[in-house]
């Protein structure tokens, strides 16, 4: 277990040297360059070349990926932010504890709700209940985000008063984006769950535990559910890792400084440091959190233990 | 069973889908009837409670608070709330220069020489007393930044025979310094030296209000400097809030959460009909324009431009486009800038002289154009422009691209026809970047290159005389105007919105306003 984790860490180098390159030629390649985004159309052609040298965007691209890979490497410096002129990991402090705050509330109530539903839905298959949940499902799961949002603050900012329309000052201000994240991941889970669920009370096991006389509920939890919850698990770490990229739309309508809007932004201003700091630093989070949903299969599946721990050996 | 359950669905999904729609469509009328009842209550009780505080919603977040290395428009307005200036010149031309930490000025009969004589009562946030050492080394800090360079264009030396006297020195007679070098942020000089971090990152000014705290992303605080020297401000407790979304801009306006924003103008139908929200306009000198490549056929050629002109009706872009919220002016200078005459001429929206003019250049309708580049932003107005030539006999093609990619295209002439927005504020010589040799790849889009243009700027920047200088912009305004160099289409207006019990005084042309003019009603 342990080596396929340390394992797991060692490949992280390479993905996260391809990130890094293909990120940054992929921002060299655009059109544009930082100081005539900065200094607009007006501006003189030697005070563009003298920022651009300022920048060091003066030298050619292979140049300027290998000074910034020494400067993370030897470092671990993210750079300074052609916008700003100041460091990146400001910026990226600023914002992160924001998105991390809103993709945990909204995560965990997506999977609270989403699970749990998804479970009752594939129990009582067919019934109006059933058929309620999947409707309702499919209605939050095609909503789009920002309409929903700005219903959601008209109704509870603008017509009742009782919860900000903007910012990320308090905990209150994260309730509104927070559930406009929230109803359309979990709605997934629902439909997700449910086919999953649906999918493994067919199998031959859940017949002979029936046979066998074990109870219901005992072969729901027991039985079914455990095998049906490593797809639902996969999602979920995958959309966890996702939204730590930052919820785009909540984070506009609801003027919460994220990481989504912080590289949205950077991208357009071809900000190359903060797109490259962020993604970077998002790959890495990204990478961790996989590592983790696989070593939670460990868990869920004893099959896929006994996987890791013989597969050393097997080798050998 | 399962048949009942694939109609329900079916039926559920269409009542999501109207309900969609329906509400999609609504929303601006909805939003502003539901507001209107609600918001009008939450908004007088916020206003009653916090009387001397004032919440401001900025669209981006500010990058820097460095007082000379800045560019937008959010950064500026907040630095002109921390920083004073030597001198307070309304940009439209019209008014004479108010004194703030000058006193009065003096221009040497050459024009090469303006001397500044400083109140001795001014004194940095941090108490420190400001002297002429700090207005010198504010303008060398102009003079040396790529960012805010332009302000002081012609300055070669700074001069401070004592503490209350700078005088400036040009290198050649350049009659736009004056209002160039009133907008310059008068910072400390020994806290610059004390620590350049602290400079940027926790300025202290000059102005009336002094920086109190910043949230990156989000808010920028300001409080009043109770040791300004015109006396402490009204409003003592300033907040800036990003907020990048409209719609959400006009809810925060309504609820009262946020006192005054710039908005834009499809973002007042939202807050019509609300009585506890006042919108201002201010005239700015940005101006809407087609721009043809004068070095690429068949825009060089004078007819087919005057007929583009005649072919364009700005009353509809105004209307389509802006919401009516912008001035039809087909001159590049704004009616109320120096150098703009009823006299010079206008066009017109005149189809018909149009295709009079296509027929005198020797063009066959229809004619295909080529292609109309714009970016993102800009492709509405490019439909309509697009409409009207096609009702001349002229075919484009629309092509819309990203920001970035269209102004490299733009500057470097690789496009036939395009449409967009310009400011080119501050004095009347700022339009020799439309006009000018030198601007092409920058400013001059049209490419246009004439010696006779050019000299005649040439001249308009010596000049010192306000008459003789009239009439030199008159001489080009008319050029441009004959020559058909642009088609420019409107000046759209600057839009603030704001709570009504908050009084706001006059808006300087161009609309950087001063907070230290606001106050609760």
């Amino acid at each position: 277990m342990y080596k396929y984790v340390a394992k797991r860490l060692l490949y992280m180098i390479p993905v996260l040297l391809g990130v890094a390159f293909l990120v940054f030629a992929i921002l060299s390649l655009t059109p544009g360059d930082p100081g005539s985004i900065i200094l607009g159309i007006t501006a003189k052609p030697e005070d563009i070349a003298a920022l651009n040298a300022e920048f060091g965007y003066d030298k050619p691209f292979f140049i300027r990926f290998l000074n910034y890979i020494g400067d993370l490497v030897l470092h671990f410096d993210l750079g300074t932010s052609y916008q700003s002129r100041q460091p990146v990991i400001q910026d990226i402090m600023a914002r992160f504890p924001n998105t991390f705050l809103l993709t945990l509330i909204s995560m965990s109530a997506a999977s609270v709700i989403g699970i749990s539903l998804g479970i009752l839905s594939a129990v009582k298959q067919y019934t109006a209940l059933d058929q309620t949940l999947v409707v309702v499902a499919l209605i939050f799961a095609s909503i789009p985000g920002f309409w929903l949002g700005l219903m959601l603050m008209l109704l509870f900012s603008m017509k009742l008063g009782i919860l900000p329309s903007y910012g990320a000052g308090s905990l209150k201000a994260f309730i509104l984006p927070s559930v406009t994240v929230c109803m359309t991941s979990a709605a997934g889970l629902l439909r997700l769950t449910r086919s999953a669920m649906l999918e493994t009370v067919r199998q031959e096991y859940i017949r002979t535990a029936r046979a066998k006389g074990a109870s219901q509920k005992r072969i729901i939890w027991k039985h079914a559910l455990r095998n049906a919850l490593l797809p639902v698990v996969t999602t979920l770490g995958t959309s966890f890792g996702a939204s730590l990229g930052g919820a785009i739309i909540a984070e506009t309508v609801f003027a919460m400084p994220g990481m989504g809007t912080l590289i949205t932004t950077a991208i357009r201003q071809k900000d190359i440091p903060v797109v490259m700091g962020s993604t970077l630093f998002l790959a890495v989070l990204f990478s961790l959190i996989i590592l983790i949903v696989d070593v939670m299969y460990a868990f869920i599946d004893p099959r896929i233990k006994a996987k890791y721990q013989n597969g050393g050996k097997r080798r050998e | 069973m399962k048949k009942r359950a694939m109609m329900l669905m079916a039926a559920m999904m269409a009542v999501v889908l109207v309900g969609c729609g329906g509400s999609g469509g609504q929303s601006s009328q909805g939003q502003a009837d539901s507001g209107s009842g609600s918001s009008s209550d939450s908004g007088a009780d916020a206003g009653a409670a916090s009387k001397d505080t004032l919440t401001i919603a900025m669209d981006v977040d500010v990058d820097t608070l460095h007082p000379s290395d800045f560019s937008t428009t959010v950064e500026h307005t907040i630095l002109s709330q921390l920083y004073d200036t030597l001198m307070f010149m309304n940009p439209d031309g019209a008014h004479d220069p108010e004194p703030r930490i000058a006193e009065d000025y003096e221009i040497s009969e050459d024009g090469m020489d303006y001397t500044f004589h400083l109140r001795d009562d001014v004194t940095f946030h941090d108490g420190t007393k400001l002297t002429s050492a700090d207005v010198k080394f504010s303008l060398e800090l102009y003079m040396d930044s790529e960012y805010q360079g332009a302000q002081v264009i012609g300055l070669e030396s700074v001069e401070t025979p004592d503490d209350t006297t700078v005088i400036c020195h040009l290198d050649a007679p350049y009659s736009p310094f004056l209002l160039g070098v009133t907008q310059v942020s008068i910072a400390s000089k020994a806290y610059f030296e004390k620590s350049e971090d602290d400079f940027v990152n926790n300025p202290v000014g000059s102005g009336p209000y002094k920086y109190a705290g910043r949230e990156k992303g989000s808010k920028v605080t300001l409080e009043a400097y109770d040791g300004y020297y015109r006396g402490e401000a009204a409003i003592k407790n300033v907040t800036f809030e990003v907020i990048p979304d409209q719609s959400t801009t006009a809810v925060a306006l309504k609820t009262g959460e946020i006192d005054f924003a710039s908005i834009e103008s499809s973002t007042i139908a939202q807050l019509a009909g609300d009585d506890a929200i006042q919108v201002e306009e201010v005239g700015n000198s940005g101006f809407t324009y087609v721009s043809m490549n004068t070095e690429k056929a068949p825009f060089d050629d004078v007819k087919v431009r005057q007929a583009i002109n005649y072919a364009v009706n700005r009353e509809n872009v105004v209307a389509v486009c802006y919401d009516d919220e912008a001035e039809v002016n087909s001159n590049i200078c704004s009616k109320d800038r120096f150098g703009y005459s009823d006299d010079q001429p206008q066009y017109t929206y005149d189809p018909d002289k149009a295709k009079e003019l296509l027929k005198e250049a020797g063009i066959t309708t229809p004619y295909d154009l080529g292609t109309i580049l714009v970016a993102e932003k800009y492709s509405n107005i490019a439909t309509v422009i697009q409409n009207d030539l096609k009702a001349v006999g002229l075919d484009v093609t629309i092509d819309v691209k990203e920001f970035n990619a269209y102004i490299d295209d733009l500057t470097s002439g690789n496009y036939d026809i395009t449409a967009l927005e310009m400011t080119l504020d501050g004095d009347s010589q700022q339009l020799e970047m439309a006009f000018t040799t030198d601007y092409i790849g920058t400013a001059n889009n049209a490419r246009y290159s004439d010696t006779e243009m050019d000299e005649l700027f040439g001249q308009a920047r010596t000049e010192t005389d306000t008459d003789a200088r009239a009439e030199i912009f008159d001489q080009i305004l008319t050029k441009a105007q004959d020559e058909a160099i642009y088609a420019v289409l409107c000046n759209p207006l600057t839009l603030y919105a704001h709570s009504s019990s908050l009084e706001c005084q006059e808006f300087p042309y161009e609309g950087i306003y001063s907070i230290y003019n606001f106050s609760w009603k």
